[in-house]
């Protein structure tokens, strides 16, 4: 399925949350049914609206949550087998989390070497106190800082500065995927591209996948190999990211597409208003539908599984699946 | 400003009329604002001499990164400052008449009869144990609106025009998708149809596809109904197909205004260059960005000079000491001395990799 050596895998993950009181119980499908893949040194975006289930695979593969159905496998072994304390310790460090807002993300009553040394000592007991100041001045010069940072409290630390802190600190327990949740959507533009730039470093000098959940289309296109198009906690649509942009198969990819403001190109009709769809409960059928205008009768009967259309690019709807050419959404 | 090559800084500004407004005459005129924090360890000055003019129906956008001043020249605009922050000088007219200096009680009449505003969070800005239609009717009983049908009838009008159903004024505002909320909080700003709605980054908790067509509702009401807008907003490519002219803002200044079309089409400052080069493109090929190197100056510590040469790819060494004015070129204010002198050859062109 994907082109590198596979690195994570899941397999009809779900997770489902319980919500409502004891009398009217109800079940939010957060994720449903989602397989995908993750290779080696390889940058998978995830994509899609708020409420579309992104952040909750965040947290399931950095084992926040437990899946309510379906396998994750990490370099071959499922995830749920981990048990002691210093397997957990193991696979956390080996997959770590960055999180969207660096504000609040970093202890500020602490030098931001702190953090650092902190997940340095823990995750790799084996080396000194000088080893470990060493180390951290080398993470953080591969994310772009000087080691003089080191010394710094959080607030003395501009935003863009903070984030690269978070990936340094990630980075110090030489991990192999980083699950990065919108780390870029707090900051300036003008600084949005160097973290974007230093992303594509660690996956092209460290060796690092990253999984970069964000709902910017254009940026994951920058920084991305692979492009994960979710819609109501299932995927919609997967593949190589330029064969997913310039021939989109899904309709919701189509509209996303439609949707990217662009100075350049004229502005293209878009009569969608973006309503998020219920999870709560749902029937069978495609999520999409209601606000899909190729829907044909088959779509509120059956679910669409994903099938590949071309190799590595998969989609979930009927209408695509019969190889029909028609564009829901132009863009 | 000893050098006698540099044409003079445009200091009317307020009598430039850049677009083609639809009725002329402004709606609103900006001079020499300037905003101070007053700090312990002194002030800040977060807008410094800030003029733009808006003329009737039209749609000006601001863009700027986070600490530029854009929130705190709205508030200006919108009297709605608080200490530590004054207004330390400049005027603000709306409809002619000077609104710095007016008492609440004066500045109430105008407030959401003819000026409104739309704040970032809906989520915030909404009162979270009311229902909408509660909220619609206190501020029309502010400004006197007392009998119940009117009120009833009006609110249903407005929260048609933003094609929300009129059974949510019943709704709190947790039972509101996001888009919908942002859309009640623009019906409430229209409850009296005013000349100005002044809106701050009303579509950043958005999706993208519901920005779109928030974006879209925005100006299709605001040719029907031919209010003037002010948009505050960190994305610039959100606005280039809205607004009718830009004003880009740099560390309290204004660092390009023009019509937002020339100013896409042809950037001058080498801030907006920078801005419009830091957004990857979902079309055309897939090239390496630089972004703007450093980071927005401290308003407390600002760089002698050009406020932009720290980070500045045009720099020379008068620009760290010359402190530039806002030169007109062709129809756009530009505060940039290199372009000034008109040398800048080096760059022209290099825009030019935005086209696909």
């Amino acid at each position: 399925m994907s082109p590198t050596t596979e690195l994570l895998r899941s397999d009809h993950l779900t997770r489902h949350f319980k919500i409502g009181s004891a009398l009217s119980r109800r079940t939010l499908h957060a994720v449903d049914d989602v397989s995908f893949a993750i290779g080696e040194r390889e940058i998978v975006a995830l994509v899609g609206e708020s409420g579309s289930g992104k952040s909750t695979i965040a947290r399931l593969l950095a084992r926040v949550y437990e899946p309510t159905a379906g396998v994750i496998t990490f370099e071959g072994k499922p995830i749920k087998a981990i048990r002691s304390r210093r397997d957990k310790l193991r696979y956390s460090g080996l997959v770590p989390m960055v999180f969207q807002d660096p504000f609040a993300s970093i202890n500020p009553v602490f030098r931001v070497q702190h953090g650092v040394l902190r997940c340095l000592k823990l995750h790799r007991p084996e080396l000194s106190g000088k080893q470990r100041l060493d180390e951290a001045a080398r993470v953080f010069g591969v994310v772009g800082l000087g080691a003089d940072m080191l010394q710094r409290f959080p607030y003395e630390l501009s935003g863009g500065q903070r984030q690269r802190v978070g990936f340094a600190m990630a980075l110090a327990m030489r991990p192999k995927l980083i699950l990065a949740d919108e780390p870029v959507s707090m900051l300036d533009v003008s600084i949005r591209i160097g973290l974007l730039n230093m992303m594509a470093k660690l996956r092209d000098e460290e060796g690092v996948s990253i999984l970069y959940i964000t709902h910017d289309l254009a940026s994951a296109r920058y920084v991305a190999d692979r492009l994960i198009v979710m819609y109501a906690g299932q995927i919609a649509e997967a593949g190589p990211i330029e064969d997913v942009l310039t021939a989109p198969k899904h309709p919701y990819t189509q509209l996303l597409l439609s949707a990217v403001p662009d100075p350049i190109a004229p502005l293209s009709e878009v009569t969608d208003r973006g309503e998020p769809p219920k999870v709560i409960d749902p029937a069978p059928g495609c999520r999409f539908r209601w606000r899909c205008p190729l829907a044909i009768e088959e779509c509120s009967a059956v679910t669409p599984a994903l099938a590949e259309l071309k190799p590595g690019h998969e989609v979930a709807c009927h209408v695509a699946q019969t190889g029909a050419e028609a564009r829901a959404f132009a863009s | 400003m000893s050098n006698p090559q540099l044409p003079d800084p445009v200091l009317e500004v307020s009598g430039l009329s850049l677009s083609d407004p639809p009725v002329p005459g402004p709606v609103l005129e900006v001079s020499g604002l300037s905003v101070e924090y007053v700090l312990d360890r002194g002030s800040v000055r977060a807008v410094d001499d800030v003029s733009f003019t808006v003329s009737r129906g039209e749609f000006l956008g601001i863009v700027g990164e986070s600490g530029c001043g854009k929130s705190t020249l709205l508030f200006g605009v919108a009297q709605l400052l608080a200490p530590p922050a004054r207004i330390c000088g400049g005027t603000v007219r709306f409809q002619g008449k000077n609104l710095v200096g007016l008492t609440d009680k004066q500045l109430s009449a105008i407030r959401w009869r003819d000026v409104s505003v739309v704040m970032q969070s809906a989520m915030n800005a909404l009162n979270p144990v009311t229902s909408i239609g509660k909220q619609f009717k206190d501020a029309m009983q502010a400004h006197g609106v007392r009998n119940g049908d009117e009120i009833a009838a009006r609110s249903a009008e407005v929260l048609r025009m933003v094609g929300i159903d009129p059974v949510h004024l019943r709704s709190y505002p947790h039972q509101l998708s996001g888009g919908m909320r942002q859309r009640s909080m623009i019906a409430m700003a229209m409850l009296f149809t005013p000349d100005l709605i002044i809106m701050d980054e009303p579509t950043s908790a958005l999706d993208v596809v519901a920005q779109r067509a928030m974006m879209v509702q925005i100006k299709e009401l605001q040719q029907t109904y031919g209010f003037a807008v002010i948009f505050v907003t960190h994305d610039m490519s959100l606005i280039s197909h809205f607004s009718d002219r830009l004003m880009v803002m740099y560390a309290g200044q204004v660092g390009e205004l023009g019509s937002t079309r020339k100013i896409f089409d042809r950037p001058r400052h080498p801030y907006t260059r920078g801005l419009l080069e830091a957004f990857p493109s979902i079309r055309g090929p897939r090239v390496p960005l630089k972004g703007i190197p450093g980071n927005p100056p401290d308003l407390a510590r600002l760089p002698t000079g050009c406020r932009f040469h720290p980070r500045c790819p045009l720099a020379v060494e008068r620009c760290m000491h010359v402190t530039p004015g806002l030169y007109q070129m062709d129809e756009t204010l530009v505060r940039c001395l290199r372009l000034a002198d008109g040398d800048t050859s080096q760059r022209t062109d290099e825009h030019r990799s935005l086209t696909p």
